[in-house]
């Protein structure tokens, strides 16, 4: 039974092999870029402290890396409060 | 025998990591296409590290190699061995005793001009890693044949490997996927043919399962392709039809098992599953 759960559940989050793409995913992105996770979090701070400087924000902000292919983005989102 | 392709195809094999397959991949390719009566040569570019003659059996038949030839102390034709079973193929052997930085890209390319009068095919057996060695190996080709296995480790060494080879003006790059294992696929405890299709974004050439028998074929110096019942032969073989022009349908390994279809199905009553 726990076998069969475990196969019915294989590709859930939980999966190694889930995990690999996840990891891969990120890795790739910084290889390609040349940046790591350390700068990624860095400039992520740094362009939302920019924002704030000027703007209210509201909610919460997201910076992210995304990819298509071998050609990535930076994905800002940041939601301002409104007058 | 003449040869056949107006057009010699310069074919690198390379993967960045080590073991992941590319010589046991050079070896058994080359061999299909010359037992389908392609000239092929094989030149091993893995200077102070060579494991091309083993594969191949060819170990005692090594007089020259292609240090010597470029140094001249002897003819390309001396250098060339001729492989026990199949006449169209050839092997230009690394140097055992010397460096990859005892030859220059320059170099290869000269050697490769003089092959192409003479042959269909020539296969670059490319050392691991991102040196020297490798620049050699890719400056002569026109084509690149990428070499990775189902784990995060080879998958990022040949992302790193395409990166270099796209800087480097390649533009025909297709992917080989060595030693995958479906159950391990189906279990999710292994990356699929997707996945990495998906992470490393080139064309697929093929796909090889692990084969025990490999490593018996790596034993007694006999490329697999003589093993007609071996999974890895025909995935070998069916690599060179491919090189040859000819379209061959990708064997379905990943084959939705009985547990995949009951998941799918699960998930019309279960969608957060």
């Amino acid at each position: 039974m726990l076998d069969f759960l475990k196969k019915v559940f294989s590709q859930s989050e939980t999966s190694s092999r889930h995990k690999a793409n996840e990891r891969l995913r990120v890795v790739l992105t910084h290889d390609r870029m040349n940046v790591s996770a350390q700068v990624m979090n860095d400039l992520k701070t740094e362009i939302i402290e920019v924002i704030a400087r000027h703007f209210d924000i509201e909610g919460v902000p997201e910076v992210n890396l995304i990819t298509e292919g071998r050609n990535s983005a930076l994905d800002i989102n940041i939601p301002i409060k409104g007058r | 025998m003449d040869k056949k392709l107006p057009e010699s195809k310069v074919i690198v094999v390379t993967s960045g990591k080590g073991g992941v397959g590319k010589t046991t991949t050079v070896a058994n390719v080359s061999s299909a296409l010359a037992r389908m009566g392609y000239k092929v040569v094989v030149m091993d570019l893995d200077i102070g590290l060579k494991k091309l003659d083993l594969l191949l059996g060819l170990e005692n038949r090594v007089v020259y190699d292609i240090v010597q030839v470029i140094e001249g102390e002897c003819t390309l034709k001396q250098a060339l061995v001729k492989d026990k079973r199949f006449p169209c193929l050839h092997m230009l052997p690394a140097a055992q005793t010397r460096n990859k930085e005892d030859i220059t890209p320059d170099q290869v390319k000269e050697v490769c001009e003089q092959l192409k009068a003479d042959y269909d095919f020539i296969f670059i057996d490319c050392p691991a890693g991102i040196e020297q060695g490798f620049k050699n190996a890719i400056a002569a080709a026109n084509k690149a044949i990428v070499i990775t296995n189902p784990e995060v480790s080879a998958v990022r060494d040949a992302d790193r490997i395409i990166g270099m080879l796209e800087s480097a003006q390649f533009d025909d790059i297709e992917l080989v996927v060595n030693r995958l294992r479906p159950e391990m696929v189906h279990a999710g405890n292994m990356l699929s043919i997707e996945d990495l299709v998906e992470h490393l974004c080139i064309d697929l050439l093929g796909v090889v399962p692990e084969d025990k028998s490999v490593i018996i074929s790596t034993n007694k110096g006999e490329p697999i392709i003589l093993n007609e019942k071996a999974a890895a032969a025909t995935a070998f073989n069916n690599i060179a039809l491919r090189l040859s022009g000819q379209e061959v349908d990708f064997p379905n390994f990943e084959e939705e098992s009985v547990w995949h279809k009951l998941k799918m199905f699960s998930r019309n009553f279960f969608p957060n599953l």
